[in-house]
């Protein structure tokens, strides 16, 4: 879990939507969706495929028209005839939103065109982030011509043009070999650590844990739960594991490490020791200096936390991925 | 102002890259023009068929027929005239294909015409030159036609004098009817089938025919950013819905626009067509894009997908050419395609075409053709437009 830039509550939210409702026909896509973003934070959006994500940051974004609900970035109304107020957000949609038979430098020039960019700032801007995505010995080439992953980097790049206040990421890594997956993995967490307040779906778990301050557990067009990953593990009753793998008088081990503050469990079993902890992360050092005290010679250690898998399972029954 | 340009310049830039497009906007329909033009150098509206008519009557009411109706053909271009020493020879030259039809005036003809008895001509055409022969046989038959409804005049005023007729004065009712045998006029048969050449007859239908594909790229270009991702990414830019239509629109006026212009000015350089005068043929030109992307503007939006709208569009373009005369003449079809044929764009801009002539006529002579081609285009693409706007912002 990355440390938050800034506090959720501190200071004013860079996103503002409340009670966001769409339905197509019968269908409801979405059912009062709401939650802020503050600057240098990341939010993600965690649920599996048709849960409402695309739909909620598609009103964000002011492309698709809400049924209800109230949108604000940076303080302007957000809707789908708002031209001015689009302009605080970059949106990188799930689909590849690329001109395949135009070089990435006459993609990003259009999209400069289309974001009021002009002239030297224009180039510079498009030099910049070309440089950030890592595409600049690239950029000369059609992207009919790049990897999946290059397209996915350009994507991306096409967002940052204007320096927003809000990047919205629609699933940006589906479909990415592991390395460009990192690679925009890294540039997002670079992007938060400048200051820049981030929407991030995803339907993968890790990549909301790495990324995310805070997580909005959508399903079924509403969400379910929201917080920091301890926060929405702790929603489900559940505690971290210790395995620790040691020689030596493991029944008094047990009973030390039992007495231990946020330790509610101490068993030893065959070769070593378990221990149920509320933060195994942050009090494994002194367990650890507890456990040699106790004169056990520790070999292995294992943590196991509980995910955010878990958390979904916990709250709709169904794994990430049905 | 400066997204719609922004992304018509865009849209050019792909469509230039397309080579497809350059095709299909410029090579295929010059290509066809000349090709056709070279293969039927009198087709267009052009038509002339060969006669010989055997006389062996020489009286007066012979005389008239071929000093009035055939000269009248001969006179307009329509008819030539070719002498043949005998029936045999005359016939032998229909059997060959060198005479369209030969007009046969049996001996005695003008006697019993005068006479009140039974009279006939006999035309004996080519199987080849079906057209020839049906205008001879038209022409015949009105002269026939005439002829019976003057001698019931001169028998009903006969008639309403009395008693047995004065010789002298039969003779001078005679004489008169027969000079009141109605001149033929061309205007009114061949008001359809203007003086076109085959040249310019197949630049401009070819040009328009391809017209109605390079005009759909704006529209088609619309669902082609829905499928391929890019057209959320547009609409989350901070520019209006509107400029995202208006770009698509600008961009495929003036591709299309530049296509015509260039198979106008290739056309004839290159091939000789006579197009007439600039100014007017600009302004015509204008209405036909006007008018294409209207109907290829709705047709698309009524589609799901790009593939849908081409097919849509592919069978919209070659119904309203062939309903409107780009493929051949209309003079040649029957009256109900021709009234047909005015609800297509293709009609009115071969007619407009048409009435401007190589002669230098101004824009004063096609204001009917261009404004049929006006509201066409403004009707169909105002419905097409709004259809587009619902495209663009899901709601």
């Amino acid at each position: 879990m990355p440390a938050a830039g800034t506090s959720p509550g501190g200071t004013s939210p860079v996103l503002e939507c409340r009670d966001l409702r769409k339905s197509f026909g019968d269908r409801v896509a979405v059912d009062g969706v709401g939650f802020t973003i503050a600057p240098g934070e990341t939010y993600g959006l965690l649920g599996p495929n048709g849960a409402g994500k695309t739909t909620t940051i598609s009103m964000i974004c002011g492309i698709l028209a809400r049924d209800s609900g109230t949108v604000s970035v940076a303080g302007q109304p957000v809707d789908v005839d708002t031209p001015a107020a689009k302009a605080t957000i970059g949106y990188v949609p799930q689909d590849l939103a690329i001109y395949p038979d135009l070089t990435a430098r006459e993609n990003l020039g259009f999209f400069a065109r289309l974001y009021g960019l002009k002239g030297a700032d224009a180039k510079a801007r498009i030099d910049d982030v070309l440089a950030v995505v890592g595409l600049t010995d690239r950029a000369g080439d059609r992207t009919d011509q790049y990897s999946g992953g290059m397209k996915r980097r350009l994507n991306i790049a096409i967002g940052l043009l204007h320096r927003p206040q809000l990047l919205v990421l629609d699933e940006p890594t589906v479909g990415v070999d592991p390395q460009s997956r990192n690679a925009i993995l890294e540039s997002v967490e670079a992007l938060g650590r400048e200051g820049m307040a981030i929407l991030y779906t995803t339907h993968y778990m890790e990549e909301a844990e790495r990324l995310c301050h805070r997580v909005g557990i959508i399903d079924t067009g509403t969400i379910r739960a929201e917080g920091t990953r301890r926060e929405l593990v702790a929603l489900i009753g559940q505690r971290d594991k210790v395995k620790l793998t040691a020689t030596g008088d493991l029944a008094a081990a047990a009973r030390s490490l039992a007495d231990f503050a946020g330790v509610a469990d101490a068993t030893p079993n065959d070769g070593g020791l378990e221990l149920i902890v509320d933060d195994a992360r942050g009090a494994l050092p002194r367990l650890l200096q507890t456990a040699a005290d106790a004169g056990l010679a520790v070999t292995t250690v294992e943590v196991v936390e509980p995910d955010l898998e878990a958390v979904f399972l916990h709250l709709t029954g169904r794994a990430l991925r049905d | 102002m400066h997204a719609a340009l922004a992304i018509a310049a865009k849209d050019l830039r792909q469509r230039v890259r397309d080579r497809s497009a350059i095709v299909v906007a410029v090579i295929a329909p010059f290509a066809l023009a000349a090709v056709f033009s070279v293969l039927m150098p009198s087709g267009g509206n052009e038509f002339t068929a060969r006669y010989t008519i055997i006389n062996d009557d020489g009286g007066p009411i012979a005389t008239a027929f071929i000093d009035g109706p055939m000269a009248a053909l001969t006179d307009a271009g329509v008819a030539e005239l070719v002498e043949v020493a005998s029936e045999a020879a005359a016939r032998e030259q229909v059997d060959a294909g060198e005479l369209d039809a030969v007009i046969l005036i049996p001996e005695g003809f003008s006697d019993a015409v005068l006479a009140g008895g039974g009279a006939e001509l006999t035309i004996v055409g080519n199987t080849d030159a079906t057209l020839g022969t049906e205008v001879a046989r038209a022409v015949a038959s009105a002269f026939m036609d005439e002829l019976a409804a003057i001698r019931l005049s001169v028998a009903a005023v006969l008639h309403a004098q009395g008693g047995a007729p004065d010789p002298a004065y039969a003779a001078y009712l005679a004489e008169r009817a027969q000079r009141s045998v109605t001149p033929i006029t061309l205007a009114g048969t061949l008001a359809d089938s203007r003086q076109l050449g085959a040249t310019t007859f197949y630049a401009a239908s070819m040009a328009i025919f391809f017209l109605f594909f390079t005009a759909q790229f704006g529209a088609l270009s619309l669902l082609g950013e829905r499928r391929g991702g890019t057209l959320p990414r547009l609409v989350a830019a901070p520019i209006p819905p509107w400029a995202i239509v208006g770009g698509k629109t600008l961009g495929s006026f003036v591709l299309a626009a530049v296509a015509m212009a260039v198979l106008v000015v290739t056309s004839t350089v290159l091939l000789g067509a006579t197009w007439g005068d600039p100014f007017a043929v600009a302004i015509l030109v204008l209405g036909a894009v006007v008018a294409a992307m209207g109907i290829t503007a709705l047709i698309t939006t009524l589609s799901r997908t790009e593939e849908q709208a081409g097919s849509l569009n592919s069978i919209a373009a070659v119904t309203l050419a062939i309903l409107g005369g780009a493929f051949f003449p209309l003079a040649r079809g029957p009256d109900i395609l021709q009234q047909v044929s005015l609800l297509t764009p293709h009609a009115w801009f071969l007619r407009g075409i048409s009435d401007l002539g190589p002669a230098g006529t101004g824009i004063g002579t096609v204001l009917l053709p261009l404004a049929a081609l006006f509201v066409i285009g403004l009707v169909s693409g105002a419905i097409g437009l709004a259809r587009a706007g619902r495209l663009v912002v899901a709601r």
